[in-house]
């Protein structure tokens, strides 16, 4: 899997290991006008990668800067997709930075109870 | 420096061109002003998350036919006392839905009992949609959840001002 990079924003990929969860770190910012536009076709990839693989997908914000509210929306529709594809999804996020943990703890209303989505608050 | 001090004042006010690239521009030079005088950083980045989304939103939905929208599209910021406005100006057109939506949107928020009731169920209603390129909303309502912002908007003819405050 290839990382993505679209002006402010790089989305790195680490390397799979067997057995291990498939890390995806956001660096940077996410602020492009449409950004589901650039960010959908990497997630649907990403995605058909870890089901290929019965992966867990790991993803990291912490290193985030900012990001927009169209983000927060493409984020909702990952989270969805990942779902009904019976993928894993764990998002990780820096519980000491507010803006981060007001936007991560309000996506709480996508968790089930049954593991395919969770949140993880880091405390870098 | 206190915020609550009486000698606590500021005011940014000036004239934007309508370039998206601009936003992100204005978001962090409003962030690193805000840096330079307070400490807490978590204020900054809200103020700055509040600039960027109003900018985006008039952006997106304003009327940008005119021949020169930098006399009508606006950005201030205004400081005193405890409390931060945020309002940004666009031109907007009775053709393109004028400011029909807007008010619907602020009127829909203030229906929820909090800003954060208002912005999980916009979350879920933005997961049941069917259509992934609809436009989400979600702006308005995340100024107001995590800005901790009083919305409010005013129309003199074609131009729109929206209004986020924060309290400091």
């Amino acid at each position: 899997m290839d990382k993505l990079s679209a002006a402010d924003l790089t989305i790195d990929v680490g390397p799979t290991e067997a057995g291990q969860p498939l890390r995806v770190t956001w660096l940077g910012k996410s602020a492009d006008r449409s950004p589901a536009t650039i960010l959908a076709p990497w997630f649907e990839k990403l995605l058909a990668e870890a089901k290929a693989g019965a992966t867990v997908v790991e993803m990291h914000f912490e290193r985030l800067e900012h990001f927009n509210s169209s983000t927060i929306t493409a984020l909702i529709r990952l989270i969805q997709n990942a779902r009904n594809a019976g993928v894993r999804l764990v998002m990780v996020y820096d519980q000491n930075l507010k803006w981060q943990r007001l936007s991560f703890d309000a996506l709480r209303v996508f968790e089930k109870g049954d593991d395919l989505f969770q949140l993880k608050a880091a405390q870098p | 420096m206190n915020p609550q001090s009486d000698e606590f004042s500021f005011i940014i006010n000036l004239p934007v061109r309508n370039e998206w690239r601009n936003v992100d521009l204005l978001r962090t030079s409003v962030q690193n002003c805000f840096t330079a005088v307070f400490a807490d950083l978590d204020g900054c980045h809200a103020v700055s998350m509040v600039t960027g989304e109003l900018l985006e939103n008039a952006l997106k939905y304003g009327d940008w036919r005119a021949a020169d929208p930098a006399t009508v599209f606006r950005l201030r910021v205004v400081g005193g006392k405890g409390k931060v406005d945020v309002s940004v100006q666009n031109p907007i057109a009775n053709e393109l839905g004028g400011a029909g939506k807007l008010l619907q949107t602020l009127e829909w928020i203030a229906s929820y009992p909090s800003a954060e009731a208002a912005y999980r169920a916009r979350m879920l209603q933005i997961a049941q949609s069917e259509d992934p390129m609809e436009p989400s909303q979600l702006g308005l309502v995340r100024i107001a959840y995590e800005g901790n912002c009083a919305l409010r908007a005013s129309v003199d003819g074609a131009i729109l001002t929206i209004t986020a405050t924060l309290e400091l």
